[in-house]
């Protein structure tokens, strides 16, 4: 579904380069849930906005569905993102100033709008849980309720994956778990995900488990052991200096 | 609300979440639209004064018969009185004198009036009553004095009455057993004309065949025959010149005591030159406001898209292409033009109607104010909406090209809600 090779976003002069994302590789199946642990400041959210096509990378190529993203015109980026792509952030980003409803029925806007588009909407806040809120404002909601109206909103075009950064960031134990369980239960759908995080707790939703550090992406083998992209160099999660 | 989303949804409902700084924008939209519209609406209504008072002016020059004694009231260099009306009189020349002085360059308008007879009707009126033939396609001297507009010229059996006449619109008063139908009144002219009654020339000649009806000691009156041309010049003549053309010409095709022409003794331009120098403060003034008002809504349409940068990042991340969040950018300013446009002209109108009620229009502007028709009036709102909303795009043209060329990346790690 997405093969990443080579990926790298660096900033700043050939002299003081940063590199946020450095040579990462990563291939996503359809179906899988991909857990991507870093701490803050790792390169993991500008991994995400390159995977969105949000950021475009410095070297490197992004295939979605075989496509090289990398190098599309914007308008079709941003066809792809409305129909293929639904993104979750750490913040709400629900738009204030309209419902809950109306902020899932958004992103139709700019796909596929039309008179189903609001019982897919109410269907979808059936489904996380928030049908009850639907007229509701982002600003009388609890943080837990912003998440699911997000994830809502993130899924009205059923697009086939669901990018998270650090969706359950903000919010505490109790409804991470019940966010987490929304993803896995998406996920046994067949939505494929893709999740940022830094809480290494939520390693067991996933199929696979990546750790990032300065900007380099190493695939976690289990018992504490990373293998980086394609080189398959195996090091130990100390050295990867995960959370 | 409705089963799609759409953007006008989604763009009153951004106007909503900022009342304040909405309100000082749409104010800022009808400042600017109240600004222009007054300046045009003053100016289209003292134009419409000065236009009615030129077109009740009446004739420039007036082709009698020599013999014509009896002269137009007032009339000598000390005549201030409009001319819409000869004198009653038993002279008369025939309309073919028209086809002369049609060659004399300069003139705009002529129109030819038949005098058949004065009645002593107290029913009618307390004093006499002359009656007139006119011919309504050619006239622009009766006309202008009417109290309501008539859509369309007199039609057969119709008359225009003056303004001391008795009868009602469209009430039907008989003349020698010939019943006619009153289609308008004169306002007041303090002339004879308050007291005449003004018939189409085909009913005033079937009129003056009645027996009894012209005087036994005038000539009888045939078809063809009529007591005055009356002449109005081109705008830009000079009227003692044309005057002096029409002279000239007639002497060569008339002997020279046949046929007389009567200039006007007095000039309307000192009346046209004021009105003329209205329009150039107006449109300095509206110049003016909207240079100052431009960089302001640019301003606030700039603080607007940089606090929602965020939401900007949002929707690209939902997939708006940057032609998209150019337009909403453009259309909230634009949506915020329109109300602030809809109110100043309102506002405006609201104005202009209580204060010319009260007659300060007239006393303010020294000239006597014509409320502009609604045609023209629904014309300058339109003007008006369109500059305004023109202003409000072009004012938000860099924030919404600044917004929609953000990166979407770093549009949503910022924390501008």
């Amino acid at each position: 579904m997405i093969k990443i090779s080579g990926l790298t976003k660096s900033y700043g002069t050939n002299t003081s380069e940063v590199r946020a994302v450095d040579d990462a590789y990563l291939d996503v199946k359809q179906g899988e849930f991909i857990l991507i642990l870093g701490r803050s400041g790792s390169g993991k959210s500008t991994f995400l906005g390159m995977l969105a096509g949000l950021i475009r990378p410095t070297k490197g190529v992004v295939r979605f569905g075989g496509v090289d993203i990398s190098n599309l015109s914007e308008d079709k980026i941003a066809d792809l993102r409305a129909k293929k792509i639904g993104f979750v952030f750490q913040f709400s980003g629900l738009i204030p100033t309209i419902t809950a409803l109306e902020n899932v029925m958004l992103p139709t806007l700019f796909c596929r709008d039309g008179p189903g588009c609001r019982s897919r909407a109410v269907d979808l806040l059936k489904k996380v849980g928030m049908s009850d809120r639907a007229e509701a404002y982002p600003r009388t909601l609890s943080s837990g309720e912003m998440k699911r109206v997000a994830i809502a909103r993130a899924l009205i075009n059923e697009p086939p994956l669901l990018i998270a950064d650090e969706p359950t960031g903000d919010l505490d134990v109790d409804t991470e778990y019940e966010i987490m369980e929304l993803f896995r239960q998406l996920n046994r759908e067949g939505t494929t995900i893709v999740m940022v995080t830094h809480n290494p707790d939520l390693v067991p939703y996933a199929t696979r488990t990546y750790g990032m550090n300065r900007g380099k992406l190493a695939e976690h083998t289990g018992s504490g052991a990373f293998r980086t992209g394609m080189k398959g160099q195996t090091v130990h999660q100390e050295s990867m200096d995960l959370p | 609300m409705n089963n799609r989303m759409d953007y006008l949804t989604f763009i009153i409902a951004g106007i909503r979440n900022k009342p304040g700084r909405n309100l000082a924008t749409i104010f800022c939209f009808s400042f600017i639209a109240v600004n222009i519209f007054s300046g045009q609406f003053l100016l289209a209504g003292a134009e419409g004064g000065v236009d009615r008072g030129i077109s009740r002016m009446g004739a420039d020059q007036v082709v009698v018969p020599a013999q014509y004694t009896v002269f137009l009231q007032g009339s000598g260099p000390d005549n201030t009185m409009a001319i819409i009306k000869v004198e009653p009189s038993a002279y008369r020349i025939n309309t073919t004198v028209m086809e002369t002085i049609g060659k004399v360059g300069g003139i705009a308008q002529m129109s030819p009036q038949l005098y058949i007879t004065s009645l002593n009707s107290p029913k009618l009126s307390s004093a006499r009553v002359d009656i007139f033939g006119i011919d309504p396609e050619t006239d622009f001297t009766i006309r202008p004095w009417l109290q309501h507009p008539l859509d369309h010229p007199i039609k057969p059996g119709e008359i225009i009455i003056g303004h001391e006449i008795n009868g009602d619109l469209l009430s039907q008063i008989s003349v020698s057993g010939h019943a006619y139908t009153i289609a308008g009144r004169l306002d007041p002219t303090q002339s004879s004309a308050d007291n005449t009654i003004f018939l189409r020339m085909d009913d005033a000649y079937t009129l003056a065949a009645v027996d009894g009806i012209v005087p036994a000691s005038a000539p009888r009156i045939s078809p063809g025959d009529v007591n005055a041309i009356l002449i109005r010049d081109l705008q830009e003549e000079n009227s003692d010149s044309v005057t002096a053309h029409i002279r000239r010409e007639l002497l060569s095709a008339y002997p020279s005591r046949y046929i007389s022409v009567i200039g006007r003794h007095f000039t309307l331009d000192p009346v046209s030159q004021n009105v003329q120098g209205i329009p150039n403060l107006l449109n300095i003034i509206s110049a003016f406001v909207v240079i100052a008002a431009l960089p302001l809504i640019a301003l606030i349409a700039a603080m607007v898209t940089h606090e929602r940068q965020r939401e900007i990042g949002l929707l690209m991340s939902m997939g708006a292409k940057r032609n998209v969040i150019f337009f909403l950018v453009i259309a909230e300013s634009m949506v915020l033009a329109v109300v602030g446009g809809i109110a100043g002209v309102g506002a405006g109108l609201v104005a202009f109607t209580v204060l010319n009620t009260h007659g300060f229009l007239n006393s303010a502007l020294q000239v006597t104010f014509a409320m502009p028709t609604p045609a023209e009036t629904s014309l300058m709102a339109g003007l008006v909406l369109l500059v305004v909303i023109s202003i409000g795009s072009i004012s938000s043209l860099w924030p919404a090209y600044q917004s929609s060329m953000m990166n979407p990346y770093d549009a949503i790690q910022r924390e501008g809600q």
